[in-house]
């Protein structure tokens, strides 16, 4: 089965389109990495698929759950880590996971087993009582996408998990995001060309919220003549562009 | 109901660990309290003014106390909606009604124990005075105090809905002045009667402090303190059924 399935999605705010009839496939396992510019669409696309933002038109389906119809089994089986860093700036690092973990109905002894488990993954023990509010940019990215995974989601919505962040902090992030592959679907959004080449399976590149080329890297080389991801990137940007006027 | 319980806690951690709570929920309306006993005792007892008698200021004390409960609602509120938090929270199986029961429920356990503080305080000042206020009537304000609680948050829980975290406050800021001399806490508005006694009786302030200084003197007749009562009850109810259907429609105007 498609962990993640967009058919024909559209998103409208008055006349302009931001995500334009895209067709997407996300099998399970998969790192798909939504690929584009500020103002490509990517954000809205993901808001979509996690029931955020309801499509003007088209379909999007988690696991063959309808975003628009099922909306309460698609939050069940999905996390998400917004742009902007989400967390209860009062709650301690601990504090925050034993919360997420209690809004998706776990009992006391799983709680803490799902925040410990959280800590250690995301090697945060140093940090796992200091306030939320007192953390670096990195750490609350980190605790960000920890309350996001603490369910066990079977699909994981990242958005520019690494904006903002300075080199060292973005590598540690990559190496915490390579850790999950494999073990759930991730959809990330990124307009970083290395970090959609280090980390994804495959790669849309969005341009002017459509679809403008969708495969492995590999495959986006192949297509355009190319060499690497940055390349691949402009020859693609261009010829939609030259499509588009 | 876990659902509930961890937003809940969640936002009393969040209310409980900032420092402006404790000033204004709990210092400033004690501040007041022993500013008004002082005026109080440099009143010549043959002006006959009794407003700032501990017997009935401890009541207009609680209620103002309520007002910053409203504040703290409010600032909570749209504090998350302007964040990225409540959008995250809103990707989560939670749901309408779970977000405002779990904005509301710690606001009033808030309530209560600022309730028994004020109370507790005001009680320790009738002993310094020499006043006639009664522990009986202390506690018997507690239940007496919970409806008006409950309007409070509900304004807070609107404002916080429909506006944003600029706004909110300043708009609470005006329901705590309006409250506080519309209401009757710093003024008798039944001796002043007149205009300004016919615009109290419009607004639900001037109930909640005549039901609850009602309370605080044993008081328990039908006009003193239980019409006043109802009266709270019933505008508590329309405000946060009203709050709640903001909430509701937010979210969804949130999620198209």
């Amino acid at each position: 089965m498609n962990a993640i399935e967009a058919k024909k999605l559209t998103k409208k705010f008055g006349s302009k389109a931001a995500v334009d009839h895209i067709d997407l496939t996300v099998k399970e396992g998969e790192l798909f990495a939504l690929l584009g510019v500020n103002g490509a669409g990517k954000t809205t696309a993901i808001r979509m698929l996690s029931c955020l933002s309801t499509p003007t038109e088209g379909e999007g389906a988690i696991c063959g759950h309808s975003c628009r119809t099922e909306a309460e089994k698609v939050k069940g089986i999905i996390g998400i880590s917004p742009q902007d860093t989400a967390v209860a700036e009062n709650l301690t690092v601990k504090e925050n996971l034993l919360f997420m973990a209690r809004v998706y109905g776990y009992d006391k002894q799983k709680t803490e087993e799902k925040a410990g488990e959280m800590i250690r993954l995301f090697r945060m023990e140093e940090v796992e009582n200091q306030r939320a509010k007192t953390l670096s940019g990195g750490w609350k990215r980190k605790l960000s996408i920890a309350m996001a995974l603490i369910a066990s989601p079977k699909v994981l919505f990242l958005d520019e998990p690494t904006l903002g962040l300075d080199v060292l902090a973005r590598r540690e992030m990559w190496r915490a995001i390579e850790n999950l592959k494999g073990k759930m679907t991730i959809l990330l959004t990124t307009h970083y060309m290395e970090e959609a080449e280090s980390l994804s399976d495959r790669i849309a590149v969005m341009i002017a919220g459509k679809i403008a080329a969708c495969g492995t890297l590999a495959q986006l080389e192949a297509e355009t003549g190319r060499r690497g991801l940055e390349e691949a990137f402009v020859a693609i940007a261009e010829r939609s562009m030259s499509e588009n006027a | 109901m876990h659902k509930i319980t961890a937003f809940a806690e969640r936002n009393a951690k969040e209310i409980l660990r900032d420092a402006l709570s404790y000033i204004f929920c709990l210092g400033f309306p004690l501040v007041m309290l022993i500013i008004m006993t002082l005026v109080d005792k440099s009143i010549p007892k043959e002006a006959g003014m009794t407003v700032f008698r501990i017997e009935n200021l401890a009541g207009g004390i609680a209620v103002f106390g309520q007002t910053f409960i409203m504040l703290f609602t409010a600032i909570t509120v749209a504090k998350d909606r302007s964040g990225a938090f409540l959008v995250r929270m809103y990707a989560t199986p939670m749901k309408s009604m779970d977000f405002a029961l779990g904005y509301m429920l710690p606001m009033l356990c808030i309530a209560l124990v600022q309730a028994a503080l004020i109370g507790g305080c005001s009680l320790l000042v009738s002993v310094i005075t020499g006043g006639s206020l009664s522990v009986a009537g202390v506690l018997l304000s507690l239940p007496v105090l919970l409806p008006s609680a409950v309007l409070f948050i509900g304004f807070g829980l609107l404002f916080g809905t429909v506006f944003n975290e600029k706004a909110a406050p300043g708009l609470c800021s005006i329901v705590i002045s309006l409250g506080s001399f519309l209401g009757s806490i710093w003024f008798d508005a039944e001796a002043a009667g007149g205009v300004l006694l016919n615009i109290s009786r419009c607004l639900p302030f001037h109930y909640c402090t005549k039901a609850a200084r009602a309370a605080m003197q044993l008081h328990l007749s039908w006009d003193a303190c239980l019409l006043p009562l109802l009266v709270v009850c019933l505008s508590a109810a329309v405000l946060v059924a009203l709050a709640c259907w903001a909430f509701r429609r937010k979210m969804k105007a949130d999620l198209a």
